[in-house]
């Protein structure tokens, strides 16, 4: 609670949240709001916005509703997004936590793992994972993951060293806590709070990989993401760009909104880390 | 797709735009065109091998045509709708078990060596027959080729083969590369499928991957007076957004193929100086066809593939999808080619009440989620078209209660997973039909073909009577029985449905109105370009 309290005092944390919180209740009343198959053909085709009030931000190539894929893809982006940040920043954590408790030849060999994972860019090895397997969510969720687990894993390994010589965990050791025990226990409760800083940008990195994926073709077809959306509309962008330029202020949107709730979420623990 | 397939709209868009700005100009220049000149034209592949003698595409035809000529061309006018390139007259023998080609004299190759009928035979024996994909079906009995002189070649077949075939087939499969240059070697990696050497009115010079090719002419054609223009580049921009503002920015000068992508042709015939063209395809007409996994038990079922051609709505995919751009199929044979086009086949009006009808009949009632079965629907990733027509589908066959999930993959990924691993149950593809239904149609619907041929049939689907027609067409030297016979294969496909045709379309091409002599013979896009020229 009183973490969210400092995070609600930062301007950029109440503004990021608001936003995020909005975007979560449009992706989880979505049915509700927008009944329906969203890819489904619901008017004429290129129809412009503002004119027909049953289609607010007017319809596309095929003759679907601008709106209603907006208001759909708001889920999968967050869905994709948050999705791919949990599986990254759990993977992190294990290989950071197992490299930095363990040391030794351990740690060297998983840190030229992560090592290797950081080389490749990030968005090339989602490419390739989404290219070869196919395309449906779980699989982009994956291979987004695949690009993203590295840097937390780094930063946990950091943090762990920084701690594992304290005195409160030689003190553990002292007491014959187990060293898997004392590395949940102990150090990870300590390591933890920057690690989930991070995991807000790679929430929004998370969200733009999957529209840039879905841009490229790579997506699920079966559902509509904001990606997809603005592929189709770069054909027609010289003559109705309105078909891109909706799903891309859709995108800019949530992901400055993470950014602030980011943005916050660092200055509030840093808040803490002060009063401490 | 002819003229008169088009919508009013388009017509009208295009027309005016023509009429307004460039066509009786350009018209009354035909004959008399200005000399010189560079050409740049938008090229969006990058073929690996660029011999049109073992590659028939046209991908391959787009740039390789000018350097390397056929013995004879598609023409609008003409004796047969061709037009003599190599060989200036063409005789088949009443037992079909010969032609006689005569060819031209005084033809040189680019390195200086004379063109003789030794040239056509070792192309037609070592290259066509063997290795090339359209020329192994026209020319499969092929036994030998005679030359009595240097300007006489006798094809001899082994069994009855149709003059029909041959002569409709000779603009595609008949592409003759120097026998000097080929002989002794590995045709398949001669460094002249790359560099290519022929007969043409342009030389290939230059080639820098992923920037252009570079063609020059030819100051010893054959046609004296011809190739009009000094220099042929072939711009390779492979983002279709990009040929659009090329053109406008002067950058290049014509972009065939649709380069220039339909939503934006509205737009861009209105741009002064650009003229919209629909014509100069109609030797190469696409089809869009949803292909059928007849392994599937519900597509098994003819109910269940009838109510799928009835819940196609034909006008919507012609309207929105093709924006006018092309016409609605009836079936395996488009309308453009009237020698053998039969409009009285069973048609499939879009009818949703009627689907919904037949697949309850056939025993496929609707599930408490409104779904009766799912199917697997592939769109080949080739064209915009197809990619968008897989998502109506999607939406068209939710209408009958068929839940359609769709799986996109890359060309080579979509070809594997439709042709050689048949995972798939719907698909959609873009056959060309090339002027004879035995060069790229029949293929498509007749059993027996080994599974990893692309663009064949790999649904699985067998009939008898329907392949035996294919087989006795094939045999048949007569032109008038074997036009009968593709009608009945004609009527045969449309009622039975091994895939479903749902519309035919030409290309566009677009180009600044300096050039002259665009889209003058049914292949332009992929015929010689000797008479282009560039009004300075």
């Amino acid at each position: 609670m009183r973490r969210i309290q400092n995070l609600m005092k930062t301007s950029e944390g109440a503004i990021g949240f608001g936003i995020l919180a909005t975007l979560m209740l449009v992706a989880l009343f979505a049915p509700i709001l927008s009944p329906g198959d969203p890819l489904r053909i619901a008017g004429s085709p290129l129809l412009a916005p503002f004119i027909d009030p049953a289609f607010p931000l007017g319809t596309d190539r095929l003759g679907r509703d601008v709106l209603a894929g907006i208001i759909h893809g708001t889920r999968t982006s967050l869905v994709v997004g948050i999705a791919a940040a949990i599986a990254a920043i759990a993977i992190g954590l294990c290989v950071g936590l197992t490299a930095g408790f363990a040391g030794g030849a351990v740690d060297e060999a998983l840190m030229r793992v992560v090592d290797a994972f950081q080389i490749v860019p990030s968005f090339l090895l989602a490419l390739a994972f989404v290219s070869v397997i196919g395309a449906s969510v779980p699989v982009v969720v994956l291979a987004i993951a695949l690009g993203a687990w590295a840097d937390p894993a780094r930063l946990t390994r950091a943090q762990v060293l920084s701690f594992r010589e304290r005195d409160y965990v030689a003190a553990a050791r002292v007491i014959g806590m187990h060293p898997v025990e004392i590395a949940w226990k102990e150090i990870l409760p300590n390591a933890l709070p920057p690690v989930l800083a991070l995991s807000a940008i790679i929430v929004a990195a998370a969200i733009l990989t999957e529209a840039a994926l879905s841009f490229l073709g790579l997506g699920d077809p079966n559902i509509v993401t904001w990606g997809s959306m603005i592929a189709e509309g770069r054909n027609v962008l010289r003559s109705s760009p309105s078909l891109s330029i909706f799903p891309g202020i859709a995108l800019v949107v949530t992901v400055i909104g993470v950014y602030l709730l980011s943005e916050g979420l660092t200055k509030a623990l840093a808040g803490r880390r002060s009063e401490a | 797709m002819t003229i008169a397939n088009l919508s009013r709209r388009t017509l009208l868009q295009a027309g005016a735009a023509l009429l307004a700005s460039t066509a009786l100009p350009t018209l009354a220049r035909a004959q008399d065109a200005p000399a010189g000149g560079r050409l740049i034209v938008a090229a969006d592949s990058e073929p690996k091998n660029l011999n049109p003698a073992i590659v028939a595409s046209n991908g391959v035809f787009f740039i390789a045509s000018k350097v390397v000529e056929p013995l004879a061309e598609a023409a609008f006018e003409g004796k047969d709708g061709l037009s003599p390139r190599l060989a200036t007259s063409w005789e088949g023998s009443a037992d079909g078990k010969s032609v006689t080609f005569k060819l031209r004299e005084g033809v040189k190759w680019h390195d200086g060596k004379p063109f003789t009928s030794a040239d056509v035979a070792y192309s037609a024996l070592n290259i066509w027959k063997p290795l090339q994909n359209l020329g192994r079906l026209v020319f499969a009995n092929l036994e030998a080729v005679v030359t009595p002189d240097a300007t006489t070649a006798v094809f001899r077949f082994s069994k009855p083969t149709p003059f029909q075939l041959i002569r409709n087939a000779l603009p595609v499969v008949s592409s003759v590369v120097p026998k000097h240059l080929y002989e002794g070697t590995d045709i398949a990696t001669n460094p002249a499928n790359v560099k290519l050497v022929g007969t043409g009115p342009f030389k290939f010079t230059e080639y820098k991957p992923g920037e252009y090719y570079r063609l020059t002419k030819n100051a010893d054609y054959w046609n004296k007076g011809e190739p009009k223009l000094d220099e042929v580049i072939f711009r390779v921009l492979p983002d279709r957004a990009g040929a659009g503002a090329a053109l406008e920015a002067e950058e290049i000068q014509l972009a065939a193929f649709s380069a220039v992508p339909l939503t934006d042709l509205a737009r861009i015939s209105k741009v002064p100086g650009i003229k919209v063209i629909s014509k100069g395809y109609e030797g190469m007409t696409y089809q869009l066809v949803v292909e059928i996994n007849h392994r599937s038990k519900e597509l098994a079922d003819l109910k269940v593939r009838q109510a799928i051609a009835h819940a196609i709505d034909k006008k919507f995919v012609v309207d929105t999808i093709f924006l006018g751009y092309a016409a609605a199929s009836t079936g395996p044979v488009p309308k453009n080619a009237p020698e053998f086009y039969d409009s009285g086949v069973p048609a499939y009006d879009f009818d949703v009440a009627k689907a919904n009808a037949l697949l309850d009949e056939a025993g496929y009632p609707k599930g408490a989620d409104g779904n009766r079965f799912s199917l697997k629907l592939r769109p080949a990733p080739y064209f915009n078209e197809t990619k968008q027509f897989g998502a109506y589908l999607r939406q068209a066959l939710a209408a009958i209660g068929i839940d359609a999930q769709l799986v996109n993959a890359d060309s080579a990924a979509h070809q594997k997973a439709v042709y050689t691993d048949h995972d798939f149950d719907l698909a959609v593809a873009p056959p060309v039909f090339r002027g004879d239904p035995a060069i790229s149609t029949t293929i498509l619907v007749k059993s027996g073909t080994p599974a990893g041929v692309p663009f064949s049939n790999q649904g699985g689907y067998a009939n008898k009577e329907l392949d035996d027609i294919i087989s006795k067409a094939a045999e048949t030297v007569d032109a008038k029985a074997r036009t009968d016979l593709y009608k009945q294969f004609q009527k045969l496909v449309a009622t039975d449905l091994p895939l479903i045709n749902v519309a035919e379309w030409g290309f566009i091409t677009v180009a600044r109105d300096s050039v002259l002599n665009v889209s003058n013979n049914p292949r332009w896009a992929v015929s010689n370009w000797a008479d282009t020229a560039l009004q300075s």
